[in-house]
């Protein structure tokens, strides 16, 4: 039977992944660099009306910093704007609005495929290189301008070295740095400043702003003097430029209100847009800017101020004012305010051109239109048309994909009835996971998934207790328990409460470290069988842990009580005694973290030999379950801490109402497993949406020159910390008991349920991604809802379910 | 699955006393005849228990309602619950082979004791999901509620001398609706019947409406 499941878990992972390199492909683009397509001689006369280009990228620069009175510091950029030195946009950003899309299609004129989202997190990939793609800066560098760059070194990930000639790149490392990646930008401007004939075009790209959200959300109070900071950059540039150069200041998308981005909400996707020049003063202003008077103090629900226009309509502008041909791949349709500095003869050959190259890119026919509002017009209609159509699904690939996960599943069903009784508990668990399933078709269940994870547990909660009233209490404490566990964090894109548990803790931040002190050291506690040497090595452990994430969070500037710095001075002496103590801690980070690493994995080793040298035949995995939760603790950001506490309260209560209840059933206890995995994810703060994935701990014990595979590894434990709780409590409660049969047919007896459950659950969701491919939102939720399925099932069902679990039980 | 289940006294669930007097006599189960040591109690199967007026309130809620005003409602439902209770219920519920006339002192009893139960009623909800820091006031009129489409099943338990084992279906049943009802809040179609606690307010009715009318079949 077990070699029969691993087949079947590998075809069906194989099936998956098949699937998955058919919904997310390469996108084709268009080789080849362009050229004028309407009457190119009548280009040949026309002048640039600019010669240098400064390009100020800040990162997460959303239209209200810009233009909103209560959100923007920008003092200076309101005075241009008011005399007409500035035009100001809204620019939409599509999603997903993370750093690399947007600037792929900030350069190229594209629009985004869904895989440049997954490889702005997976970081250095060759395959989202734009060497070989038409873009503005590949024009420049064909007319042998020189380009500088400094910033964010994302844009030396998408362009090859030789477009550049001096660079600075800066990385976004360390999220908790505010300062130091601004400054490393700004260093380079007084030089570049004074010698302005050296170079063509400048492209500075500033982090700062979007650590900030990240760290402290939109509202934060580091993002005034951010502002302002920013704010005096665009004065020093503009005050050392003549007219001929254009200064463009940007971000490259939004954010909400808790400071992330990814997603598709307005926020996210409304940043905002400022050309900047002396020459502007000459023309009129746009006619949404003449009649506001900057900053505009109506606050717009949905950010929109001044003019709405397409982020990519950024770069047939700059090709029009700069007179090169608009690169190949844009389907931007160029800001009509700027024909007012070309002669109506230019203008409309400019217009037409934009016209002839978007109608290439939508492979349509050129049609008769007068006037520059029907061109307009028409353009924006294309561009709606081919923004929605922009990949192309490979039908063979999703077909297989799809049919081989379809067999597995039937083959696995037939299983599951064949080998687990056809109890109540698989009916439970066939329940929950259709329950699962039909969700998938509708977008606001996707988003909202925490909220039927929670339905099934009340559920769950509600049938024990008509099975059991007796057990009244220790069903109270479970609800009680999960209801903490629920009001920790908010999940999902609905409702956002104010009063979560997490941000009580980070005002209250004295009990949030009480508590987390607490959890921390009672883990060696929650052990069944203590001895003296399990209790030392244990709280040993637990001390590192404890000091790493007081540390760690002394150095992010994060909250953390008197008393736990005085301890933190205390244990580290050449901290206290360094003149800056925060940056003496900084640098023991790593070898801390490092430290943490080595002793669990000794701690584990070591009880592995003993358990071997005793003979032992059970129980290996009740003596290392502390030591793992432990490591998920420290893979764990300092508000959720406590939720271990809590854990480690009620699985001994589920543990015994699961003995009385269901008489040891295994398909029932993974079934519970399977919910509690799910629930505590989400009320860790995760969603179904690319923009909460966690990175801050994804570095612990990582140096500058990483290596990728770590830093996935620790991110994926990291998310998945509690889901790992829970998969290996329940391996332990199944394992505590001497099994009366073989270890390896209850092993995969427990397997079972989960591989059911992710295969009728696959089945619906691939079957519902097929169906709504041309859906609104198909970038934006199903997609990722994908990718975190495919991400469950790699590294929760088999990476830790069966390989890591898998390890154990051979061992023991 | 070659687990062995471990041996445990065959357990049932059986909400009819005549069936559990009869098979305890039968097995000499001494916790069950101590439970049910009084005459047989139980509810008539029959049509004439079914709640119309739970309908015609729920089409008043839906379509006539203002902006689902729900304590309107719950002034109307007091009247028609007692009501209930008087004409139908009580007039179908058996007490020992005979139907005992209403007692009218047991009816401020037990609406009092409803009332009483909406306070850990609402702390029920609020642990089973409900917010905890907004919209209490609407929390508390939907355990109003809950509380109040329980009554005649109140009265009977202090008819019955708290015999709850016969009677908590109802509140399952009421709890139930309320639970499936759930299922359309995190719905993004933004409609006035998604707010809290309208949705469950309705459900709470569909599920009461179902409990009495098949409740005595169960």
């Amino acid at each position: 039977m077990m070699a029969k499941i691993v087949g079947l878990l590998v075809l069906q992972l194989i099936a998956i992944l098949t699937f998955s390199a058919g919904f997310f492909p390469q996108k084709s683009v268009l080789k080849g660099d362009a050229e004028f397509l309407y009457h190119p001689e009548a280009h040949q006369h026309i002048t640039p009306r600019f010669e240098k280009l400064v390009l100020v990228v800040i990162d997460a620069l959303r239209a209200d910093y810009l233009f909103q009175d209560e959100m923007s510091q920008f003092r200076f950029v309101h005075e241009l704007l008011n005399k007409g030195n500035a035009w100001g946009y809204t620019a939409y950003s599509n999603p997903p609005t993370v750093t690399l899309p947007r600037l792929k299609g900030i350069a190229t004129g594209s629009t985004p495929n869904f895989l440049d989202a997954i490889l702005n997190v997976a970081g250095d990939d060759s395959s989202s290189s734009l060497e070989d793609q038409d873009s503005w800066l590949r024009q420049f560098r064909v007319r042998e301008q020189t380009i500088n760059f400094f910033g964010d070194d994302t844009w030396l990930k998408l362009f090859p070295r030789h477009f550049f000639n001096e660079v600075d790149g800066t990385s976004s490392f360390f999220v908790s740095d505010f300062e130091e990646v601004d400054y490393n930008v700004s260093r380079h401007l007084p030089q570049q400043l004074a010698s302005q004939n050296t170079w063509d075009v400048m492209i500075l790209h500033y982090l700062g702003l979007d650590h900030i959200g990240h760290k402290g959300g939109a509202f934060s109070t580091f993002m005034r003097p951010k502002h302002r900071e920013m704010d005096s950059v665009i004065e020093q540039i503009y005050s050392s430029v003549d007219e001929d150069t254009l200064i463009c200041v940007m971000g490259d998308h939004g954010m909400n209100d808790i400071g992330n981005h990814g997603g598709s909400s307005a926020g996210e996707t409304s940043s905002g847009m400022v050309f900047i020049s002396k020459k502007l003063e000459n023309y009129d202003k746009p006619a949404a800017q003449q009649h506001e008077k900057l900053p505009i103090e109506t606050k717009s629900e949905d950010y929109k101020y001044l003019t709405r226009v397409n982020q990519i309509d950024l770069v047939p502008t700059l090709a029009t004012l700069f007179n090169f041909p608009i690169p190949k791949n844009s389907i931007g349709v160029l800001i009509p305010d700027f024909l007012r500095l070309f002669s109506p003869h230019e203008a409309l050959v400019k217009l037409k051109d934009n016209y002839q190259q978007i109608l290439s890119a939508a492979g349509q026919q050129h049609k008769q239109l007068d006037g520059v509002k029907a061109h307009i017009e028409h353009m924006r209609d294309l561009q709606e048309d081919l923004a929605k159509t922009a990949t192309n699904y490979n039908y063979k690939l999703l077909s297989i994909g799809f049919v081989l996960l379809f067999l597995v599943t039937l083959k696995v069903g037939a299983l599951s009835n064949k080998e687990l009784n056809s109890s109540i508990a698989l009916h439970l668990l066939v329940a929950v996971s259709l329950l699962l399933s039909f969700s998938t078709f509708g977008s606001s269940f996707v988003e909202e998934e925490h909220q039927l994870w929670w339905w099934s547990s009340v559920g769950l909660v509600g049938l024990s207790f008509v099975k059991a009233p007796r057990r009244a209490v220790s069903i109270f404490l479970i609800l009680a328990g999960l209801r903490f566990i629920r009001g920790w964090n908010n999940s999902g894109q609905k409702y956002i409460y104010e009063h979560t548990m997490s941000e009580i803790l980070k005002r209250h931040y004295h009990w949030q470290w009480v508590l987390n002190a607490v959890t921390i050291l009672a883990v060696p506690l929650g052990r069944r069988n203590q001895t003296l040497r399990s209790n030392l090595t244990g709280f040993s452990l637990s001390a590192v842990c404890l000091v790493y994430k007081a540390a760690w969070n002394v150095v992010n500037g994060e909250q953390v009580p008197a008393w736990l710095q005085k301890v933190l001075l205390e244990i580290l002496p050449d901290a206290a005694k360094s003149a800056d103590p925060i940056e003496a801690l900084k640098t023991q980070l790593v070898p801390m973290a490092r430290l943490f690493f080595g002793a669990a994995l000794g701690l584990v080793l070591l009880e592995l030999l003993l358990h071997r040298l005793n003979r032992q035949s059970d129980g290996l995995l009740e003596k290392i379950h502390s030591t793992i939760t432990t490591i998920l603790i420290f893979q764990t950001s300092s508000t959720n801490i406590p939720q271990f506490l809590v854990f480690q309260i009620i699985a001994p209560l589920i543990e015994s109402l699961w003995r009385r209840l269901w008489g040891s059933n295994v398909t029932a206890l993974m079934t519970i497993g399977l919910v509690l995995q799910h629930l505590t994810f989400f009320q860790f703060g995760s969603t179904n949406s690319i923009a909460t994935v966690n990175l801050t701990n994804a570095y612990n014990g990582v140096s500058e020159n990483y290596n990728i595979h770590v830093v996935g590894f620790l991110m994926c434990v990291g998310n998945f910390a509690p889901a790992i709780y829970w998969s290996t409590a329940c391996l332990k409660i199944l394992y505590t008991r001497k099994p009366q049969y073989n270890k390896w047919q209850l092993f995969a007896a427990s397997r079972l349920p989960a591989l059911l459950f992710y295969c009728i659950f696959g089945c619906f969701l691939l079957g519902s991604c097929v169906i709504q491919r041309y859906h609104l939102f198909i970038w934006s939720v199903f997609s990722p809802k994908l990718c975190y399925y495919v991400s469950w099932n790699l590294f929760m069902h088999a990476v830790v379910g069966w390989v890591l679990e898998g390890l154990v039980v051979v061992l023991s | 699955m070659p687990v062995k289940k471990r041996a445990l006294p065959k357990k049932s669930v059986s909400f009819s006393d005549d069936e559990t007097l009869t098979k305890s006599r039968r097995s000499g189960d001494k916790n069950h005849s101590q439970i049910h040591d009084g005459p047989p109690i139980y509810v008539k199967r029959t049509i004439k228990t079914v709640p119309v007026h739970l309908l015609a309130l729920l089409y008043y809620y839906i379509k006539l309602s203002h902006n689902f005003d729900a304590v309107t409602l719950l002034y109307m439902l007091i009247p028609l619950q007692l009501a209930y209770l008087t004409l139908q219920f009580n007039a179908n519920t058996v007490y020992g082979h005979k139907i005992l006339r209403l007692r009218m002192s047991l009816i401020p009893i037990s609406l009092g004791a409803a009332l009483v139960l909406t306070v850990p009623c609402m702390l029920i909800i609020i642990l089973l999901g409900a917010p905890i820091a907004m919209l209490l006031r609407e929390t508390w009129i939907l355990s109003a509620h809950y509380c109040v489409l329980g009554l005649p099943a109140i009265y009977s338990i202090f008819k019955c001398n708290f015999k709850v084992g016969i009677f908590k279906k109802y509140f399952i049943a009421v709890a139930v609706g309320c639970w499936i009802s759930c299922v359309m809040i995190p719905l993004d179609w933004d409609r006035d019947w998604q707010n809290w606690p309208t949705p469950l307010i309705m459900g709470a009715y569909v599920g009461a409406f179902v409990g009495y009318s098949i409740g005595s079949y169960i």
